[in-house]
């Protein structure tokens, strides 16, 4: 049944499970329950999933309502593919430490970098945007 | 604390998070007092600045206070005045004056009966008014039928529905319409809302409106528009489209009307949105649960009203007003469409001998097993694809929609062509409907504030003002730097480029004008194109008149600028013979300057076609002069300098070495041909000709360019002015030969 040939339209994916993809870098999964024309989402039984290296975790996070103009990118999950991943799920406090420990470590690559940079009389300009992730 | 405007109250609780919902008027636990007094401190701003013991004496009084401020508040002591009731009666005095003239019984007594029997008196005049309507209006009729009769909603008391709560008593979504005009200024705002082309999600508020405005085609007969003020009218005219509004505000309205209790059971509000819908659509809630037995009915008569009546509106055949705020008939039948293979597919699950494909069920089973599946309503989605199709009406998708109008014709070239070939239809492509839509003309009209002395003037999409008086002061001569200058120029040619360029592509679209235009048109068309195109060429050459355009400046600067030379490429087709051969001279004139400033963009080559289209077109004279120029030689040929650097830098171009071949390809062709015996004697030829290969040989190989081809008549050509010797080297040189490659 589809609406509009050449057109791209989220009706036909109400009611299916959905992985959005958030401008801040969050990742959502959740069953899209509805949907208006600014591509405003309504997610039910939203689970947060944080990635760090191969592991994953996932916070519960019940009904999401995201604004359509930070959404990136959203798609169907297969059911029956989900569970076909090499990736290995871990707690969420595990997981957030991880995400601590991967960020400190990013932060201190970053700071060497500059410190580097500088000491050769060079510098990056800052990212003014919001969206750093 | 909050409270909310059916009285009910909410109160933190002691040291919870919790609100809880208490009961109106009770008295507040103690505990919980003196968390109210802090709170009631605060907020008024009296909060004692020591504490002392007394405080806590005062604490204790407070209780009793408190219990009494209750009662002021919601108990007995309170007066159940509904403030915008009040607001709207005053109000409608204002409208009175305008309607009492019309009304038959126009007396000036009515203002006190306003004032005093208000609703009832108002209400019944209109209901006279109305009564003589309905016979002809079938729609009324319609919603009247379907009506069932309405109570007062009791244990409502300060819903927004109350200002039309009495008046719900007579015919329900007509007169709610006319006795709920808002009062004039809070309608104002609103005023700005002009037709948009996609349907808003509009507040409960214009929920009275909005009913209004779906009677579009069936307006009122002069007698009643008086209850509508100017701006109402406007809004009626300007039109909503009944489909504009969203089904899911008849959930909603229903949600607020309800206890909270149902409201969160999916469920049940389901089931009361399918007992929204009228029967005749027949549409069940999806699981198969039957509609549970209905609150009490005076609840849902209101919100009912609106909907049923929208509901029976919509299968009528509506005055299609041509207009991009409404759906165009190909999108309303596909979405009617839709609509009844949504239907016949639930009514077959339903049954028993639904004998769908497999997947189909399965699919339906996993839903029928997600209990939160259908939260969205058909009548949502609808609503939602409807503002995406009328997103694609346009006035003139050729305009909107270029890209994808242009794309959709070349496939359609390809099939018809591979249908030609006797192949049968290939693939069915689905093309996306755009349909093109009339323009409706907006008179705009300025917000006018009603009661306001004088005109205010406001600042709209539609109606712009100047903010800021930006003056511009031109430089003086003395501070321009040769860099401005050169930049200034630079400029120039920038915008010449950006005009000529749209001439151009209105000159390309003149095809399909004409294609599409009346008989009578035409004419007036082609005069309009053939003015563009001398207008193009003199900006190509820069306006000069007069002379004879002595200088090639313009366009060399022109042809300096990628975008330039694309341009030229594509101009060079409307061009007639002359302008055409006068801008390939001045490019040959030019050549290793231009090459040199090419050398970054490598855009020279595009020339190579239209040029060489404009060649075929020569006659020998121009041709030769064409040579001339690639060679620099002026007109009386002196002794040739030893090595012609013009005709060098050409030929260790590739495009100048195209270019060259081209012109001698033409010349050998030329020759070839009747007109031969011309070229043959013309000293001008054969001195060129003996330049040209004596350069050729001169350079080393390795210097030469790659040409984009080589024309396979240059061997004879040079054949006639070399000897063998030279012959070979050059075939050689040249590769001429075909198959060395």
């Amino acid at each position: 049944m589809n609406y509009m040939p050449g057109t791209a339209s989220l009706i036909q994916d109400i009611d299916k499970k959905h992985l959005v993809l958030l401008r801040d870098g969050r990742t959502l999964i959740g069953y899209l329950r509805s949907i208006d024309q600014f591509a405003n989402l309504v997610l039910h039984q939203t689970v947060e999933r944080i990635h760090v290296g191969k592991k994953y975790g996932d916070i519960p996070r019940g009904i999401f309502v995201v604004r359509g103009e930070n959404v990136v990118l959203l798609g169907e999950i297969d059911l029956e593919k989900e569970s076909d991943t090499p990736l290995q799920q871990v707690s969420i406090e595990e997981i957030l430490e991880e995400q601590r420990v991967e960020q400190q470590a990013k932060q201190e690559s970053e700071k060497l970098k500059v410190q580097a940079l500088k000491e050769r009389g060079l510098s990056i300009p800052r990212a003014d945007t919001l969206d750093e992730y | 604390m909050c409270v909310f405007r059916d009285g009910k109250v909410c109160v933190p609780r002691g040291g919870g998070s919790e609100p809880e919902w208490g009961p109106r008027g009770a008295s507040l636990p103690v505990g919980v007092s003196a968390q109210l007094t802090m709170f009631r401190y605060q907020s008024l701003e009296d909060c004692p600045l020591d504490e002392d013991e007394d405080a806590f004496q005062t604490l204790g009084e407070e209780d009793e206070d408190i219990d009494q401020f209750n009662d002021d508040t919601f108990g007995a002591g309170a007066i159940d005045d509904d403030w915008q009731e009040a607001h709207e009666r005053l109000a409608e005095l204002e409208d009175k004056p305008a309607t009492a003239r019309e009304l038959e019984d126009g007396a000036v007594s009515d203002e006190m009966e306003l004032l005093g029997h208000h609703e009832e008196n108002l209400a019944e005049r209109l209901s006279k008014l109305v009564i003589e309507n309905e016979l002809e209006d079938p729609a009324i009729m319609q919603a009247v039928q379907t009506q069932p009769p309405m109570q007062q909603p009791g244990g409502l008391n300060s819903s927004i529905w109350d200002g039309s709560a009495v008046l719900r008593r007579f015919r329900g979504p007509l007169l709610t319409q006319i006795l709920c005009p808002k009062p004039v200024h809070i309608r104002a705002p609103m005023q700005q809302r002009y037709p948009s082309p996609y349907g808003e999600r509009m507040s409960p508020n214009q929920l009275c409106n909005v009913p209004n405005s779906s009677l579009l085609g069936h307006p009122f007969p002069p007698s009643v528009t008086p209850v509508f003020t100017h701006l109402q009218r406007a809004q009626l005219l300007g039109g909503a489209q009944a489909g504009r509004m969203s089904p899911s505000q008849f959930a909603r309205v229903s949600g607020l009307v309800c206890s909270p209790l149902t409201s969160m059971n999916p469920k049940l509000l389901q089931g009361r949105v399918g007992q929204m819908m009228p029967p005749a659509s027949r549409f069940r809630a999806f699981f198969g649960a039957p509609p549970p037995p209905a609150p009490p009915p005076s609840q849902q008569q209101h919100p009912l009203c609106p909907g049923s009546h929208l509901q029976n509106l919509r299968p009528h055949p509506q005055v299609f007003r041509p207009d991009t705020t409404h759906l165009h008939p190909q999108h309303r039948r596909l979405l009617h469409q839709r609509q009844q293979q949504n239907r016949t597919q639930h009514r077959s699950l339903n049954g028993s001998a639904g004998d769908r494909a497999g997947h189909r069920s399965s699919h339906h089973e996993q839903l029928r097993k997600d209990p939160y599946a259908n939260l969205m309503l058909q009548r949502e989605k609808d609503w939602v694809s409807k503002i995406q199709m009328m997103q694609l009406q346009s006035t003139d998708p050729y305009l909107d929609d270029f890209y994808y109008q242009n794309y959709f014709q070349k496939l359609e070239k390809v099939s018809a062509a591979e249908e030609m070939h006797g192949d049968g239809p290939k693939k069915e492509r689905t093309k996306l409907i755009t349909p093109q839509v009339a323009k409706l003309e907006h008179a705009y009209k300025p917000v006018q504030f009603e009661g306001s002395l004088g005109k205010l003037t406001v600042s709209s999409v539609n109606n712009p003002r100047k903010m800021i008086d930006a003056v511009v002061t031109s430089r003086s001569e003395d501070d321009e730097t040769k860099e401005k200058q050169v930049r200034d120029k630079r400029r120039q040619t920038l915008v010449t480029i950006e005009k000529t360029y749209s001439l151009l592509l209105d000159v390309e679209d003149y095809e399909r004008r004409y294609l599409l235009s009346l008989e009578g048109e035409r004419p007036a068309l082609m005069e309009e194109r053939k003015q563009k195109i001398c207008d193009m060429y003199d900006n190509l050459r820069g306006k000069t008149p007069g002379q004879e355009r002595p200088s090639d400046d313009h366009f060399v600067q022109i042809m300096c600028i990628r975008k330039g030379k694309r341009m030229v490429a594509r101009i060079l087709p409307f061009l007639s013979t002359e302008q055409a051969a006068d801008i390939l001279m001045a490019t040959a004139r030019n050549l290793p300057f231009l090459i040199k400033k090419d050398a970054q963009d490598e855009v020279l080559l595009c020339l190579l076609r239209p040029f060489s289209l404009v060649l075929y077109h020569l006659p020998s004279g121009t041709v030769t002069s064409l040579l001339q120029q690639l060679a620099n030689l002026p007109q009386s040929a002196t002794v040739p300098a030893p090595a012609n650097l013009h005709l060098a830098a050409v030929l260790q171009n590739k495009f100048g070495l195209s270019l060259l071949y081209l012109v001698l390809s033409r010349g050998e062709e030329l020759q070839n041909s009747s007109a031969a015996v011309e070229l043959m004697q013309d000293n001008q030829w054969t001195e060129l000709m003996s330049m040209a290969t004596r350069e050729l040989l001169r350079i080393p190989e390795a210097a030469l360019a790659k040409p984009v081809s080589t024309p396979s008549n240059l061997l004879s050509l040079f054949s006639r002015y070399v000897d063998q010797q030279k012959l070979n080297v050059l075939e050689t040189k040249l590769q001429l030969v075909q198959g060395i490659r």
